[in-house]
């Protein structure tokens, strides 16, 4: 990285957020009277905002929660304190008062959200110009974000006059909001779970809404990247709230001539894990490089399913006899969760101490998968011989949105016949995943650098397929998180659901998407 | 430590407890003050904003006709309400936009937005004279989806379609607004017009037997033919509408397709290939200029070099913050209309810019993490 003179050291000017039509200036006139006392002034407080988040979202929260008590005592304690945007003292709520009164210092920083208090309304006040910083602050751990890298690419693009982007929406309806069931078209709701999960997809919606692929100039007949595309448009851009019917999502399944998926393409209910597969496949190859999606270490394809989905991961692999090492990377489009050993264990566990073992955990998995070696055979080119050794697969490279899979079907090549299992077993899993443990080089780092490495690795959780029901005649159901709210997609059937209700589902797939950009 | 209690006052130890007992109490009230807090401070920030908003968009209005009306002096209009100032065209806050404003604006289609479903748990009228954005709150109601909609059963089954496809008809024409009946699609192959609920059927015989895989067709049909079923369209079982569970088509030969698309009264003109046809929404307008395109090539062989077409999607896709788009005048000019992209134009501005080719796990570049594997210099 090209050094950079940071922000907060630049002389430069800080300037209040260019106002933007339907939106004040300014939180509050006493925030406008306090900027508009000078640029320094403003610099100043701008300033000591900015250093303040830092001390709130960059280090160990022990600094911002502790202040001194009227003893002179430092003292820490677990609820908000506020800081004073004009000196820096910490207060609590009692001393708040008397310091402002003292002072004359009216604006004060809630210690835990970094949200601004202003004496003088008694209320918090959601400044333009701070509160972007702070939601910056937050999402990406810096103030530029990478909105700057990009405004250097494309300075044309920023300076587009936001008036005229608003006079162009009013034609999509407000309605219009991507919230809209899809009809099973006999045995497809296995089809509609996915297609969901794509829809609510912010990565995925803004490829296609911003024109990613034009079925206007592609020549492709029966392209599934069209009608994808066509599915987003009349999503997100008609009033209409009855289901949809993806008739030519279907057609183009049933004409792909993807070989790997000839077993897939019948009338009958399917694997929506395959089908998640299949999808990605196929619009790769519609949108991408054209090599095999999944093919070596090197291949950095920029295609939208790579960009969104593909993660590469690492294993390595140790001989017992020279402990020789070897890595192999590879591309994953998403991790799958072996559920059979674990359960088997813990219903050993439970038969031997009896008890009530917890329920699985989407942890207990990934530790399983990707923290816990195993042995394996292996042919070692120093010893030149096969030998004993410990194979470790962690992750090289997370993706964007992390898709994950639990193994709940099981199918066993019994004498007669493909036997198949559902294990039906409850995994819980969180709303907020952090991946860092499961990478390639985990280094417990301290301080900043740590925080900024766990919240690169930090996930949302954006959307839950499940299987409900036996394996040859049950359904399948989605949840998908829009803003903060869940929904509850049930082939054309949409409904509102609550948070536990998501979080109580056995779930087969998980989306989870990268915190930075939720 | 004498505390008894935290911060929120509402997990207490009593006053003979032991030390530990206290601490206890209070380090768990202050928790639950502080869960509680988060709650209230992420609804005080939407509610305040948007309520700022409205402030602002109202007195940009007052502002737009004033300068409208008289001479266009616009930039010295100078307007006061009740909770804003506008000035030289920047609008100021007075006062607690908690306080000074009432209703909310959406801040798209300038119409108050509605703040009680109309329908099911805790809902409201809404005033008859007001006309809301058509951003209502969600409905919450049993056999309802989220726009309080229900589905009719999807149809006769076979046997005895005729005095049931007449009932249906009549049913029809008196169900309330929020029953909805499913809809038939355009078969992309043979352009006939199928009901929903058979459309993967449908295509199985149609696409499946006359193209690349006969065979697979052929056995699938054969096994769906069969007495036993083995491939009931399962998944329909668990979502029926009320009242339709009697009539759910749950097995349909592949080869009685047939049947159903002369009699089809959903055939409407086909001239959009994304092909629900039957809408019972009268108001749906088809925004996309980009169908008629469509269609043609849909229908020819042109084939396109396929390095051709990853360079172009490679160029469009490399452009991070997707605000972006619309700018670059590369836009061919038939596209240049479809107001969904510029709908989420806005809307991806307001997300950070994104994409970045994956991360790497150990924050730091991809090169970097490779040098692992070669031998250090
Ligand atoms: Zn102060
Ligand atoms: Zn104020
Ligand atoms: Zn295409
Ligand atoms: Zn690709
Ligand atoms: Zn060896
Ligand atoms: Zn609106
Ligand atoms: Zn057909």
């Amino acid at each position: 990285m090209a050094a950079r003179p940071a922000t907060p050291a630049s002389p430069k000017n800080v300037k209040v957020k260019e106002p933007a039509p339907g939106s004040p200036l300014f939180g509050c006139e006493h925030v406008q009277r306090l900027f508009n006392q000078g640029q320094e002034i403003m610099n100043h407080s701008i300033g000591h905002y900015k250093m303040i988040l830092r001390g709130i979202f960059d280090s160990t929260p022990v600094v911002p929660q502790t202040f001194t008590n009227s003893q002179g005592q430092p003292t820490t304690c677990l609820t908000s304190t506020n800081l004073c945007l004009q000196c820096p003292t910490n207060l609590t709520d009692e001393e708040r008062l008397k310091h402002g009164n003292k002072t004359s210092h009216r604006f004060y920083i809630d210690s835990r959200s970094g949200s601004l208090y202003c004496q003088v309304c008694d209320d918090i006040v959601w400044d333009p110009t701070l509160e972007e910083l702070r939601v910056r602050k937050i999402g990406t751990g810096s103030f530029s974000g990478r909105k700057r890298k990009h405004d250097e690419l494309f300075p044309d693009a920023m300076k587009e006059d936001p008036r005229y982007i608003a006079t162009n929406t009013t034609l999509a309806s407000c309605r219009a909001n991507g919230l809209r069931g899809i009809y099973n078209a006999g045995a497809t709701c296995y089809q509609n779970v996915v297609l969901q999960s794509f829809l609510h997809n912010p990565l995925l919606r803004n490829f296609y809404l911003s024109d990613g692929h034009q079925s206007s100039e592609c020549g492709v007949s029966y392209c599934l990247s069209c009608a994808i595309d066509d599915m987003f448009q009349d999503f997100y851009a008609l009033e209409n709230t009855n289901g949809y019917t993806a008739a030519n999502i279907l057609s183009g399944f049933w004409i792909s001539e993807n070989k790997a998926f000839e077993n897939l393409v019948t009338t009958r209910e399917q694997d929506a894990h395959e089908f998640f597969q299949f999808l990605a496949e196929e619009l790769h190859e519609r949108n991408g490089d054209g090599k095999k999606p999944e093919s070596g270490s090197e291949h950095t394809c920029n295609c939208v399913m790579h960009q969104t989905f593909y993660g590469k991961m690492q294993t390595d692999t140790t001989c017992q006899n020279c402990s020789g090492t070897t890595h192999a990377v590879q591309s994953f489009l998403d991790l799958s969760l072996g559920l059979e050993s674990l359960v088997q264990k813990r219903k050993k566990a439970v038969k031997e101490k009896g008890g009530n073992a917890p329920p699985l955990t989407l942890i207990d998995c990934l530790d399983e998968e990707y923290i816990k070696s195993d042995k394996c055979d292996y042919r070692c080119h120093k010893c030149d011989s096969i030998q004993q050794a410990r194979r470790l697969t962690s992750i090289k490279r997370l993706p964007n949105v992390l898709s994950i899979q639990f193994k709940r079907f099981e199918y066993k090549q019994g004498r007669h016949d493909r036997a198949a299992s559902k294990i039906d077993d409850p995994v819980s899993f969180p709303l907020q995943l952090n991946m860092l443990p499961y990478t390639h080089r985990v280094r417990a780092k301290e301080g900043r650098e740590g925080r900024e490495l766990e919240r690169s690795c930090t996930y949302d959780l954006l959307s839950v397929v499940v299987h409900v029901g036996e394996i040859e005649t049950g359904h399948y159901v989605s949840y998908c998180r829009v803003g903060d709210q869940w929904f509850r997609f049930n082939d054309h059937n949409v409904r509102l659901a609550t948070v536990s209700e998501v979080l109580g589902a056995k779930a087969y797939l998980l989306f989870y998407i990268i915190r930075s950009l939720a | 430590m004498d505390a008894t209690s935290g911060k929120a006052g509402i997990i207490r130890a009593s006053d003979d407890d032991g030390t530990m007992t206290k601490l206890s109490a209070a380090v768990l009230d202050d928790l639950l003050y502080n869960i509680i807090s988060d709650l209230v401070l992420q609804t005080h920030r939407e509610e305040k904003i948007a309520k700022a908003n409205t402030a602002a968009i109202r007195v940009e209005k007052l502002a737009s006709e004033a300068s409208e009306s008289g001479t266009d002096l616009a930039p010295d209009v100078r307007i006061e309400t009740d909770a804003a100032i506008f000035d030289d065209g920047k609008v100021y806050l007075k006062g607690n936009p908690l306080k000074t404003t009432k209703e909310i604006l959406c801040p798209k289609c300038h119409l108050p937005r509605l703040f009680h479903p109309t329908d099911g748990k805790g809902a409201r009228k809404p005033d008859p004279t007001i006309l809301y954005c058509k951003k209502h709150p969600y409905i919450d109601k049993p056999n309802c989806d989220i726009y309080g909609q229900m589905w009719q059963g999807p149809g006769p089954g076979r046997g005895k379609k005729k005095k049931d496809m007449e009932k249906k008809e009549e049913s029809a024409a008196d169900r309330p607004a929020n029953v909805l009946s499913f809809p038939s699609a355009t078969c992309s192959k043979c352009k006939r017009c199928i009901l929903v609920t058979r459309l993967n059927n449908h295509m199985g015989s149609c696409i499946g037997n006359s193209g690349r895989n006969a065979s697979r067709a052929a056995a699938q049909k054969m096994g769906n033919g069969n007495s036993g079923e083995p491939t009931p369209p399962s998944s329909q079982k668990v979502t029926p509408a009320p009242g339709s569970r009697a009539t759910s088509p749950r097995k349909r030969d592949v080869s009685e397709e047939g049947e159903d698309e002369s009699e089809s009264s959903h055939k409407k003109k086909k001239h959009k290939s994304s092909s629900v046809t039957s809408n019972p929404n009268p108001k749906k307008v088809i925004l996309k200029t980009k169908n008629s395109f469509k269609k043609e090539s849909n229908g020819s062989t042109l084939p396109k070099s396929s390095s051709n077409l990853s360079q172009e999607q490679k160029a469009e896709y490399d452009i991070p913050d997707l605000g972006s788009v619309e700018v670059p005048p590369k836009k061919s000019t038939n596209k240049a209309s479809s107001p969904a992209k510029k709908l989420k134009a806005v809307k991806a501005a307001q997300l950070p810019a994104t994409l970045k080719n994956g991360r790497d796990a150990d924050g730091e570049s991809e090169s970097s993490g490779g040098t692992l594997s070669s031998p250090p210099q």
